[in-house]
């Protein structure tokens, strides 16, 4: 297919449908929720005259959607922090390091990988219950460690191994201990992994529902996901409203899309063509 | 790998390996430490490795392996006024006896009736791109876009979209066609919800193909092409066969995402109905272990989600297995 044929355009043109597809039902939403209640109901899908933030205001004072997204950004920093702390740590040692136990603990981490969350949620309320933990930030954070730990932990190490050694041990030469070669090799040296991991970690704390339901009940505690459900019940009349919700809780995944589509498409798909 | 040297799909010197190579070929970096030069490092030293993984065991062991040997020991026993007390199967046989899990695992079968769709829609899409059809970039950015939105986010806006009065239904109205009651009529409802999963996450499976053809050798491409071979002849002789290992990857994440992703919709969408119709493992699951509170049963359940998947992945990479040696 060098240069367009007339067969391509076979192809081109549904492909374009598609695309428009793709991105219609966002573009659709910020367009409702750019119109007053009464355009809606006249009119579903001209485009709204003027910028009409009201509704935006509306959803982000008097519908709590401030609060929640405090709530999500508090929860997602501390649990991405604490995940790439971890998940290098681990993944440096399981690569570089030599130390009994160390296979177990690599095959441990890939089982945990093919557990998911809604086959130990029930043991895993309970532990957390008897703890204390539940409707608290830590134990949401808590739980998101858990989640996506292995996921970060074979990310980090896959990528660490690749590190060559002699750069390790050139550092130790110098008189590094294991720690000093943690901090300084392999922390800056994996900083696109790092990155990488941590925009996707990020995304899936941003864009979970199912943990934050089970961990954090109440209404003081939702996270940003848990407020736009229950703005459904709360403004089913006021769909403009509605829309804003959606919107103030898709547009800061927009813009990590923009700016990180590289690094994201890398973490997804790390791990697919090896092995 | 059949075809081709890996790629890097990273721009600094080191690249994603795959783990078991590092394991393998490690400095051992004990011997070193005992050499008389570092007496007072060798304590220290030997100890660290342990530091850095102590805080990844103690959350995997505790918080992923423990609570699945918990959670099946747990489904063998009471709910209630029998809480704590052994049960036997009796959980097994109400979830077996319960019609909405019964629908639960009949929508499980229609999921992997769906699954070659979901897998090839996304391979055909990506073999144009990659085959450089007019505005491929685009079409990447585009279609990976709506794969890193929540499903809370996807739900809402296609409540919005599907409802009985809405865009949707005033548009096919616009051409003629009766209204349907996409999210409210039994028979339609769990097709609507997979089509809006499909449509929300086949651009995941999309950059993990293209990441595939990344690797795939580009003189076999130019080589089939002079010989005059067609795009479906290319597709089947030359493609499938080289990336059988990327198309196996997509099977299982697919396969896994379907069973273990769609909570998000089901929830905002339509809550289980109309008639527990939408119904999957997952929001049982959930059902039973918040609003019935029946916490065993709902062990029972996650115990025979988890068998479902361990199947389905097994059986997967079996045919896949078969089908590459045929080739």
């Amino acid at each position: 297919m060098r240069g367009p044929r007339a067969s391509t355009w076979i192809v081109a043109v549904p492909m374009m449908a598609l695309a428009l597809a793709t991105i219609y039902p966002l573009v659709f939403t910020a367009n409702v929720a750019m119109k007053t209640r009464h355009d809606y109901i006249l009119d579903r899908f001209s485009p709204a005259g003027s910028l009409n933030w009201d509704n935006v205001v509306t959803a982000w004072t008097s519908a709590g959607m401030a609060r929640y997204f405090v709530n999500s950004l508090i929860v997602v920093a501390a649990s991405v922090a604490l995940l790439l702390l971890f998940g290098s740590m681990a993944g440096f040692a399981l690569s570089h390091l030599r130390f009994r136990g160390s296979r177990a603990l690599f095959l441990g981490c890939l089982a945990a990988l093919f557990i998911p969350f809604q086959v130990i949620m029930v043991p895993l309320a309970r532990t957390m219950a008897d703890a204390g933990l539940i409707d608290t930030y830590p134990g949401l954070v808590l739980a998101y460690v858990a989640q996506f730990l292995p996921f970060t932990i074979y990310l980090m190490a896959s990528y660490y191994s690749g590190i060559p050694r002699e750069i390790v041990d050139a550092a130790r030469i110098d008189g590094n201990t294991v720690y000093g070669v943690f901090r300084r090799i392999m922390l800056p040296m994996g900083s696109p992994a790092l990155l990488s991991v941590g925009i996707l970690d990020a995304l899936f704390c941003w864009n979970d529902v199912l943990i934050a339901l089970l961990m954090m009940p109440s209404a003081q505690h939702r996270t940003l996901m848990v407020g736009v459900t229950s703005l459904r019940g709360q403004y089913s009349s006021d769909i403009p409203t509605f829309a804003s919700g959606v919107l103030i809780a898709a547009v800061p995944v927009l813009v990590v899309y923009l700016v990180f589509q590289r690094q994201i498409a890398d973490a997804v798909t790390a791990g697919s063509t090896k092995g | 790998m059949p075809v081709g040297r890996s790629t890097s799909v990273h721009s600094a010197g080191a690249e994603w390996t795959d783990e078991a190579r590092g394991l393998a070929s490690r400095r051992r970096w004990e011997a070193r430490a005992e050499t008389p030069r570092a007496p007072r490092r060798f304590r220290g030293d030997r100890l660290a490795p342990y530091v850095l993984v102590a805080p990844a065991l103690l959350i995997i062991l505790g918080l992923r392996l423990w609570p699945l040997l918990l959670g099946v020991n747990f489904s063998f026993t009471g709910d209630g006024d029998r809480d704590g007390m052994p049960v036997g199967l009796d959980n097994y046989a109400d979830l077996l006896s319960d019609p909405v899990f019964q629908i639960a695992l009949r929508n499980v079968g229609l999921l992997a009736l769906l699954l070659p769709v979901a897998v090839a829609v996304p391979g055909l899409l990506a073999t144009f791109i990659f085959l450089r059809v007019p505005g491929h970039r685009v079409f990447r950015s585009v279609y990976f876009f709506p794969a890193v939105l929540s499903p809370v986010i996807v739900g809402s806006i296609f409540n919005l979209l599907l409802a009985f009065d809405g865009p949707l239904n005033s548009l096919i109205e616009g051409i003629g066609l009766g209204p349907v009651d996409w999210l409210g009529d039994p028979k339609v409802a769990m097709f609507t919800v997979v089509g809006v999963h499909i449509w929300a996450t086949f651009g995941m499976a999309l950059v993990v193909f293209l990441a595939g053809f990344s690797t795939l050798d580009p003189t076999l491409v130019d080589a089939a092409r002079a010989d005059g071979a067609t795009v479906a002849q290319m597709i089947w002789h030359v493609i499938i066969p080289a990336l059988s290992r990327t198309i196996q990857f997509v099977f299982v994440t697919t396969m896994i995402g379907m069973l273990t992703s769609m909570f998000g919709l089901i929830y905002v969408m339509t809550s289980g109905g109309p008639g527990g119709s939408t119904y999957l493992p997952e929001y049982y699951i959930w059902v039973q272990q918040g609003q019935m509170n029946r916490p065993a049963l709902a062990s029972a359940a996650s115990t025979v989600l988890f068998l479902i998947m361990l199947v389905m992945g097994l059986v997967q990479i079996a045919l896949l297995r078969r089908a590459g040696r045929e080739d």
